[in-house]
């Protein structure tokens, strides 16, 4: 019982500690991946700009799995006895969603897009943290990429960042 | 702020297109609603505690995608759609999300 | 129609509380609510158990299969029993024991550093304590605590208050669906209630040092069962997660008891049949 405790306790600590760490680490590398990837333009309208010329479209999809770690799950549990509002799964879900949406933006300027439209988004939980199993969440972006005649240059200009 | 589910606002036009907003939450359920719950797993029936929660969890995943709007100089979000997943056991998760438009003041 | 894509703040999707703030905040508050249901429930237990009657225990009992119901005692162990049992009596006459109480001596030859009382009046000391003693004194300490449990009903009040407090902790980690969380609760309420344990041990012990005191005049000796079991101890854990209070602990109130009540301190040897080399 004593070494479950201190096994208890290493693990929580190792959890926040790494865990945290890596979320940090992947919102500066989602905050900057966003900012170079701005120009290429996203939206869920259904249809595309009337005036736009379009020479070609695809569709573009990004997705992620993101890990929930120790203490992200134990704070979860902890919150579940409780009710409310689970903030450590907030941020995670929050990062897996950005994630997804760069991740769909890079596919869709490989084709050599300038616009994304019809944007939609689905988060599915890999398995519900049931003991002894990985809790995961995956998010999945899809939409239309638009490929207009200028779109070349404005490929240029991302690349060259 | 209008928020709609169309993508065009019968009488109005939308001069900018600023892009996706989005507004999420995840809820947990306390424990004492469980056991409510799993009496109402007998007898069947509507989970009134649950119905409420989700809803209350809902409108706040909307009031964040407003918030997102309303910082970018918005004044309505379009075509939002909702979707709704748990992610762990006993934690679900409301999401809301649009694009945020300008509209043209009423011809 | 211009189209573009702005830029939206940080922040809006998440909750700005530091989460270690609100993980303490929330394992303070999940500790506080067993803490207090189990020892509400505990101390009912512990209230309520020694109401049932003596006679309903050994009916218990009869039920159940324990392996030194089994345990065939033959030969030089019958022996050593017959002389535990009779060492016993002597005690228990020391003791004020109740008139309804029987006792029940077993001599066992598992190899454990141990004894114990369980329901129904029965004692069970192993072979592997027994063989760790040097002198009667030391084995009338471990019998004189074991009958202590047995008197003040310590294996009734365990029992009622394991099983009460098994059933809340049972009814209230079926209420969330995460299995951490089932096993945290257990541990914390489980945690919460070896303070009754150890308050039970100090009991039989003060009871057994009285009980030495009447039958020898002093307690010399007694301290050699405790120092046979800091020896066994492997690991050394914190007070509030054992059974037991610390051997060192236990040696310090026989060192009090003794010198408050000074005698010759003639230890008495044991019989051939249960002298073993060291």
């Amino acid at each position: 019982m004593y070494y479950q405790l201190i096994l208890f306790i290493a693990l929580v600590s190792v959890g926040f500690v790494f865990g945290r760490h890596a979320e940090q680490k992947h919102f500066k590398s989602i905050l900057q991946r966003e900012q170079s990837y701005a120009a290429l333009l996203t939206f869920s309208m259904r249809f595309p700009p009337p005036e736009l010329e379009i020479r070609d479209s695809a569709l573009v999809a990004g997705n992620v799995v993101i890990s929930v770690d120790y203490f992200k799950r134990i704070a979860a549990g902890l919150r579940s006895f409780f009710g409310g509002r689970v903030a450590v799964y907030e941020s995670l879900i929050e990062r897996a969603r950005r994630e997804a949406i760069l991740r769909m933006k890079e596919a869709a300027m490989a084709q050599g897009a300038s616009m994304i439209i019809n944007v939609k988004l689905e988060t599915a939980s890999i398995s519900k943290g049931a003991e002894g199993q990985v809790g995961a969440v995956e998010v999945y972006a899809y939409g239309t990429a638009l490929v207009t005649p200028d779109t070349p240059a404005f490929t240029e200009v991302v690349l060259n960042q | 702020m209008i928020v709609s589910n169309i993508e065009i606002i019968p009488g109005r036009t939308v001069s900018k297109h600023l892009g996706m907003v989005q507004g999420n939450t995840v809820r947990a359920k306390h424990a004492g609603k469980d056991i409510m719950a799993g009496f109402k797993n007998i007898f069947g029936g509507e989970l009134k505690s649950y119905t409420e929660l989700l809803q209350e969890a809902r409108e706040e995943a909307v009031a964040r995608m407003l918030e997102q709007a309303k910082a970018i100089g918005a004044n309505a979000v379009l075509n939002v759609r909702f979707s709704t997943s748990s992610i762990a056991a006993g934690a679900a998760e409301l999401f809301a999300y649009g694009t945020a438009v300008i509209l043209a003041d009423e011809a | 129609m211009i189209y573009e894509n702005r830029q939206v703040p940080e922040g809006i999707n998440v909750s700005h509380e530091h989460p270690l703030k609100e993980f303490f905040a929330l394992l303070a508050g999940l500790i506080v609510i067993i803490v207090t249901v189990v020892l509400v429930l505990a101390m009912l237990a512990n209230y309520l158990a020694p109401l049932i009657p003596f006679s309903m225990e050994q009916k218990l009992l009869s039920q159940m299969d324990a392996k030194w119901q089994q345990e065939k005692v033959s030969g030089v162990d019958l022996q050593r029993q017959q002389y535990l049992q009779t060492l016993g009596a002597e005690l228990a006459s020391a003791m004020d024991m109740p008139d309804d109480i029987q006792l029940n001596i077993h001599y066992s030859k598992g190899k454990t550093v141990n004894a114990y009382a369980t329901l129904g009046g029965n004692i069970v000391l192993y072979h592997g304590m027994l063989r760790k003693l040097p002198h009667e004194n030391a084995v009338a300490m471990v019998l004189a605590h074991e009958i202590a449990h047995v008197k003040l009903r310590h294996p009734i009040v365990a029992a009622g208050r394991g099983i009460t407090v098994m059933l809340a902790l049972a009814s209230m980690t079926g209420l969330g669906d995460n299995g951490m969380i089932a096993g945290l609760i257990n541990q914390i309420g489980i945690t919460s209630t070896l303070g009754f344990s150890r308050r039970q041990e100090s009991d039989a012990d003060a009871d057994a040092l009285l009980a030495l005191q009447k039958h020898y005049g002093h307690v010399a000796g007694a301290e050699m069962l405790f120092e046979v079991l800091q020896e066994q101890a492997t690991v050394k854990s914190p007070d509030f997660l054992n059974t037991h209070p610390g051997s060192a602990q236990r040696i310090q109130r026989i060192k009090d008891f003794s010198s408050a009540h000074p005698g010759d301190g003639k230890v008495t040897a044991l019989p051939q049949y249960l002298r073993f080399e060291k």
